[in-house]
């Protein structure tokens, strides 16, 4: 195999979010909203797509150099690459390694698939309970239809 | 168990001990001393964005019987909506009125959601689009254990338009909460019960002991159930109307269909009929559509009651 020593910089402190599925590293920093966190903190974040990886051949990876993401606004990651791994970092050490789990619900990140429901009419903030993981299956909170699949549709944040 | 303060936006909300609780209210209402006084100092704020008949006047009239007043409004088009207020102001705004209680109707689902959440006060969802209609529900399982005396074990047979109508939905959510009960679905394939609430009966045959099945012709079931719960094709919803047409020759009950019955069966439907059922069926005893839709005020009654803190 050809050597190709393609690295993104190391952080000293920050997340690292690894072991995504190749071409979900955008959707992930779409959903986190790291658009928005990058320019109001001048922070840098790093994507990095298709590197190599023995689990999932090719992986997708990002830094943050920011901390305060918690554990708890990381774990929609799960939702889009439920094998994530994130590792804390904290002056050039490893603090915190940790895997993603679903949540039990999500907040304004999703957009309901029911043109009837009245969070696609008003100015009301979705919210949906996960109903079942595999295949991941929401529930919206207001108009109470379930879906899954493709039609789980995430927010564009800017 | 207290209910004061407490909205009502979907059946999903209660819990089957909460459901029995506000069934069992329902003669203590009625028997009640001084019942035309029960709600005096209280008014509710009828919200109703959508035209409704029977659901907006038993309200009415419950509030009234318990001595409360009402207030609000019939039609959207005479409010601010037409100058785009939104849900949540019209609510909030109402809210800070003095209201007891709100009870909404709207096109859209989920907005009693949004209602009971823009408002401090108790609010009752009374239709939120194709969504839900709890009190419809709760009057249909008070409907049916008044004539069957129970509801675990029940034999019911939903009939017509199973697909866009949110009553069967419900009734049927609901009685997935009970032990044993036997569900028939019957309708034209277009119109057949939507794939996440078949799946949820699957899932609780498993944890209750619920049986279902699908089927195609009335005829068949009669004589094992213990309601035969009809509804209306719903002409506005099918794209042909002749399909609709067929639907309704197919899905016809007459009199002389009912032989078979067993004598116990009633025979419910949420109204308006249209054609489903044929006015000779009136006339026997199985027909129990219009005291069921009495019913209905009973149960709104106690309902209020309960959120208004007038019983416990």
């Amino acid at each position: 195999m050809k050597d190709r020593p393609i690295t993104i910089a190391k952080i000293d402190s920050g997340i690292v979010i690894d072991h995504i599925p190749a071409g979900k590293a955008f959707l992930i920093s779409q959903v986190l909203g790291l658009n928005a966190l990058a320019r109001k903190t001048g922070d840098i974040i790093a994507i990095g797509i298709n590197f190599e990886s023995q689990s999932l051949k090719k992986k997708d990876i990002i830094k943050v150099e920011n901390l305060s993401l918690t554990r708890n606004m990381l774990n929609v990651v799960a939702l889009i690459a439920p094998m994530a791994t994130v590792t804390r970092i904290e002056n050039g050490k490893v603090t915190e390694k940790h895997k993603v789990d679903v949540p039990d619900s999500v907040g304004d990140i999703v957009m309901c698939p029911d043109r009837f429901c009245i969070t696609n009419h008003e100015q009301v903030p979705c919210k949906f309970v996960i109903v079942g993981k595999s295949p991941l299956t929401m529930r919206c909170h207001y108009c109470e239809t379930e879906f899954f699949g493709p039609l789980i549709k995430y927010k564009e944040k800017n | 168990m207290n209910f004061q303060g407490r909205d009502i936006i979907s059946m999903n909300d209660l819990t089957r001990e909460e459901i029995n609780y506000i069934l069992s209210k329902v003669p203590e209402v009625q028997n009640y001393p001084n019942k035309a006084s029960l709600c005096n100092d209280k008014v509710s704020a009828m919200l109703f964005f959508e035209p409704s008949t029977r659901t907006r006047t038993s309200f009415e009239v419950a509030m009234r019987n318990l001595g409360g007043k009402i207030g609000g409004f019939y039609d959207a088009n005479i409010t601010s909506s037409v100058k785009e207020e939104s849900l949540w102001d019209t609510v909030k705004m109402h809210d800070g009125y003095g209201f007891d209680v709100i009870v909404i109707r709207h096109p859209l689902k989920g907005a009693a959601r949004v209602a009971a959440e823009a408002a401090d006060i108790p609010v009752i969802n009374a239709g939120d689009g194709p969504n839900q209609h709890p009190t419809q529900t709760l009057l249909d399982l008070y409907s049916i254990r008044e004539t069957q005396g129970r509801l675990d074990g029940i034999s019911i047979a939903m009939v017509g338009d199973l697909v866009n109508g949110r009553t069967v939905h419900s009734l049927t959510e609901a009685l997935l909460k009970y032990e044993n009960c036997r569900l028939i679905f019957i309708s034209p394939r277009d119109l057949a019960m939507p794939r996440s609430i078949i799946d949820k009966c699957a899932r609780a045959s498993i944890d209750r002991g619920v049986t279902f099945v699908e089927a195609g012709r009335i005829e068949d079931h009669i004589g094992q159930v213990d309601v035969l719960y009809m509804t209306r094709i719903q002409m506005e919803r099918l794209q042909e109307r002749a399909l609709a047409e067929k639907f309704r020759s197919i899905y016809r009950l007459e009199a002389g269909m009912l032989s078979e019955a067993k004598p116990n069966m009633k025979i419910m439907h949420p109204l308006p009929r249209v054609t489903e059922i044929a006015q000779d069926v009136d006339e026997t005893p199985f027909a129990y559509y219009f005291q069921q839709a009495k019913n209905g005020l009973l149960v709104r009654e106690t309902l209020l009651a309960l959120i208004l803190g007038a019983i416990t």
